[in-house]
């Protein structure tokens, strides 16, 4: 990534696209923005992307489409701009291997966040070879993580729920498994910031996810602390 | 007497067919009474008849000697015979039967008989003057039963008829006839006869009934468990006007089928329609200088598209296309909880090992948010427990769904607020309904949380209930049916 991050805007309502375009300038970033499908193609030919903001409703050739033929060609990182809210639209963009989504309306700030962390996991996170998000199934001590339903499925085939912030914090440990990462890691992984002082929020989601996942969370055998201040995914890690 | 009537189709058809029946043969047997009661005078009309013509005959031989008669003196008088008298023995109390009076005639006439006069009269118990010229009582009759070979015992007596014929100027015969019942068993016959009757319809009868509400409980169960589109067609079968029903049945289904698709394509817009611009406003909101007026309009934009959620949702229910899974109850509160804990919000949750149940977790945890964000903001804070129940906690919600084996997955939502006036507990299920406290609106939502809650616990075979805690506050509970 050579000085800034060039972000590709498609979305076919100009009362939305342009003022998120000079947001999201104003926050760093080169923008570039298309209205259509087809003028994204045109633009795509032109310029080198590191992201994609993609809506799903447009006239013409829909969102998805153009999700999966970017897909085919790149790697370039695509998170989609929905207005449906609804969760059956959530897991067919993840499905076609988008990597995140957010819902209209938006706070700007999550998605730059979100930006932050797509690009963070896939410029630097690809140590085993798989995108995280884009259907990999991870299968850990029993438990297995489908990353295109974003569910947390235990050995009975019950689904426990997880929230948001544990689901990036457990794929974070799992794509990383064996390795140990410290608060700042995580936090840097899982929400692309930087940790306050005295921030919390990473030991917060470490043990509600243990709460959750483990037999015993007081005496955890998944998710280690590592003496020094991190934490550790222990045991075999599966990726399907 | 409503409760008495049967409910079924068969039980409705059997009872007015019994009822029927029933009616017509009592009207039968009135009929047959009457005719009966009217062929009891004419056999005794016909014997009296018959005495009067064989008396008139024997007067008329040669050697009759009538002086027997004129003489004072009874012993001669034979029994059973006519009397003859100067006046008719019929007096003016006694009810006259005209019809027979003119069938006698004419019988007399036939036989060639000449009668001036004929008057015939019933009566309850036979006049004194009468008593010597009676047929068909006493010995004389066992007698001739006897001879007949008929055995048993004489049937009662049921009066008499009178019968004056005039001879001659001055001149009547009378003669005293006894009316017998002929059937007294008439009644004990029809009953018999109806219920053999009843007994034959009842074989078709119950056929027919089978027939013809088999197919109509089929359609009464498609109708309960209506879920448009998602349902097979019911199989058309009974009688043309049945299967014409079910047929009506099925192309309504694919026409509320196909409405309701058009309804979800129409709020599909509709939701992206307003979204977009939502978002928009949004984004430009960051702009703002002024952190607390961008905030308050951070929040009233987040208000608006929570109402809009809200309404989508509901208008959107049923027709969900997530499907059931199993789900740990548990941690799905957890992270409920964890989402008002993180806003600073007072929920605590008291974990009771681990429960599953095949829910919508997307719907359900929603309906959860909806219950927890009322107790927090109308009773300072959640206190969210979990219990699971054969029945205890039954009440009387007579849900007709949760049959099987009654259990049951209840999910407390109990806070520290007011509670709610037992009169206002089901109104707050109405659409935009508010307590009275939030009127203002200053504590926000859409209004449709606890409908929405209920619905969607509907929509998965449960309920939602609010109950004044007597510790104070109020319970909110989610049931599930744990199967």
């Amino acid at each position: 990534m050579a000085g800034q991050t060039h972000i590709l805007l498609v979305d076919d309502e100009a009362s939305l696209r342009e003022p998120l375009a000079d947001y999201l300038t104003k926050q760093g970033f080169r923008v570039q923005q298309a209205s259509d499908a087809s003028q994204a193609r045109s633009v795509m030919n032109a310029f080198q992307f590191d992201i994609i903001l993609l809506d799903i409703m447009m006239p013409g050739e829909d969102g998805l489409s153009f999700c999966r033929h970017v897909r085919e060609k790149t790697e370039i990182p695509v998170i989609f701009i929905s207005a449906k809210g609804e969760e059956l639209e959530r897991i067919v963009g993840l499905e076609l291997g988008a990597d995140d989504y957010v819902t209209k309306p938006f706070s700007p700030r999550e998605l730059v966040a979100r930006i932050k962390v797509v690009l963070r996991r896939t410029s630097n996170g690809n140590g085993n070879g798989v995108k995280p998000g884009s259907g990999a199934i991870y299968q850990f001590s029993g438990w297995t993580l489908k990353t295109d339903q974003r569910s947390l499925i235990d050995s009975e085939g019950v689904m426990v729920p997880l929230s948001s912030g544990e689901y990036q914090m457990l794929l974070a440990l799992l794509s990383r498994a064996g390795q140990v990462l410290n608060r700042d890691q995580l936090l840097d992984i899982t929400q692309g910031r930087e940790a306050h002082a005295f921030d919390r929020a990473v030991d917060n989601q470490i043990s509600r996810l243990r709460r959750k996942i483990e037999a015993d969370p007081k005496n955890p055998a998944i998710v280690k602390t590592v003496w020094g201040g991190g934490y550790v995914l222990a045991g075999d890690v599966q990726t399907l | 007497m409503k409760r008495l009537l049967p409910k079924s189709l068969i039980g409705q058809l059997l009872a007015l067919v019994a009822v029927t029946l029933l009616i017509a043969q009592a009207i039968n047997i009135v009929l047959l009474y009457r005719g009966a009661q009217n062929q009891k005078i004419v056999e005794a009309s016909v014997a009296a008849a018959g005495r009067i013509t064989g008396e008139v005959e024997r007067m008329s031989e040669p050697g009759f000697r009538e002086r027997r008669l004129r003489r004072d003196g009874k012993r001669w008088i034979r029994r059973n015979r006519p009397s003859l008298t100067v006046q008719s023995a019929i007096g003016p109390s006694q009810r006259r039967l005209p019809a027979v009076e003119e069938r006698a005639a004419r019988a007399f006439a036939n036989m060639g008989i000449s009668v001036l006069a004929v008057q015939v009269a019933q009566v309850e118990t036979l006049p004194a003057n009468m008593t010597n010229s009676v047929i068909g009582r006493g010995g004389e009759r066992r007698k001739t039963m006897r001879a007949v070979g008929y055995r048993n015992k004489p049937r009662p007596i049921d009066g008499y008829i009178l019968m004056s014929a005039q001879i001659a100027d001055g001149q009547w015969l009378n003669i005293a006839s006894t009316i017998r019942d002929r059937n007294p068993r008439l009644v004990r016959t029809l009953l018999f006869q109806t219920a053999v009757i009843y007994l034959i319809l009842l074989i078709p009868l119950i056929w027919l009934g089978r027939h013809i509400s088999r197919p109509l409980k089929a359609l009464t169960k498609g109708a309960e468990d209506f879920r448009p589109g998602a349902q097979e067609p019911i199989a058309e079968s009974g009688p043309p006007d049945t299967r014409q029903l079910i047929a009506a049945f099925n192309e309504m289904n694919g026409r509320v089928g196909a409405m309701l698709d058009e309804k979800d394509v129409m709020l599909g817009a509709i939701g992206h329609d307003l979204r977009t611009p939502l978002a928009a406003l949004r984004v430009r909101v960051e702009s703002v200088e002024d952190e607390d007026e961008r905030n308050r309009m951070i929040a009233g934009i987040d208000d608006m598209d929570r109402t809009l959620d809200d309404i989508l949702s509901l208008a959107r229910l049923g027709r969900s296309k997530e499907a059931a899974e199993p789900t740990d109850i548990s941690a799905l509160i957890e992270t409920v909880a964890d989402e008002f804990t993180d806003m600073g919000a007072d929920v605590s949750f008291t974990r009771s090992g681990r429960i599953t149940a095949p829910i919508r977790a997307t719907l359900i945890r929603r309906a959860l948010r909806n219950l927890i964000s009322n107790a927090v903001n109308y009773g300072q804070s959640a206190a969210i427990s979990v219990e699971k129940s054969g029945d205890k906690d039954g009440d009387k919600s007579g849900d007709k769904r949760g049959d099987k084996r009654g259990d049951k997955l209840v999910i407390h939502v109990d806070d520290q607020g007011p509670g709610l006036a037992e009169d206002q507990i089901e109104a707050m299920f109405e659409p935009f309904a508010r307590a009275e406290i939030s009127r203002n609106r200053a504590t926000g939502g859409s209004g449709l949380g606890l409908t929405l809650a209920r619905a969607i616990m509907r929509d998965h075979g449960g309920d939602v209930q609010l109950k004044n805690r007597a510790e104070g506050g109020l319970r909110a509970s989610l049931i599930l049916s744990a199967n």
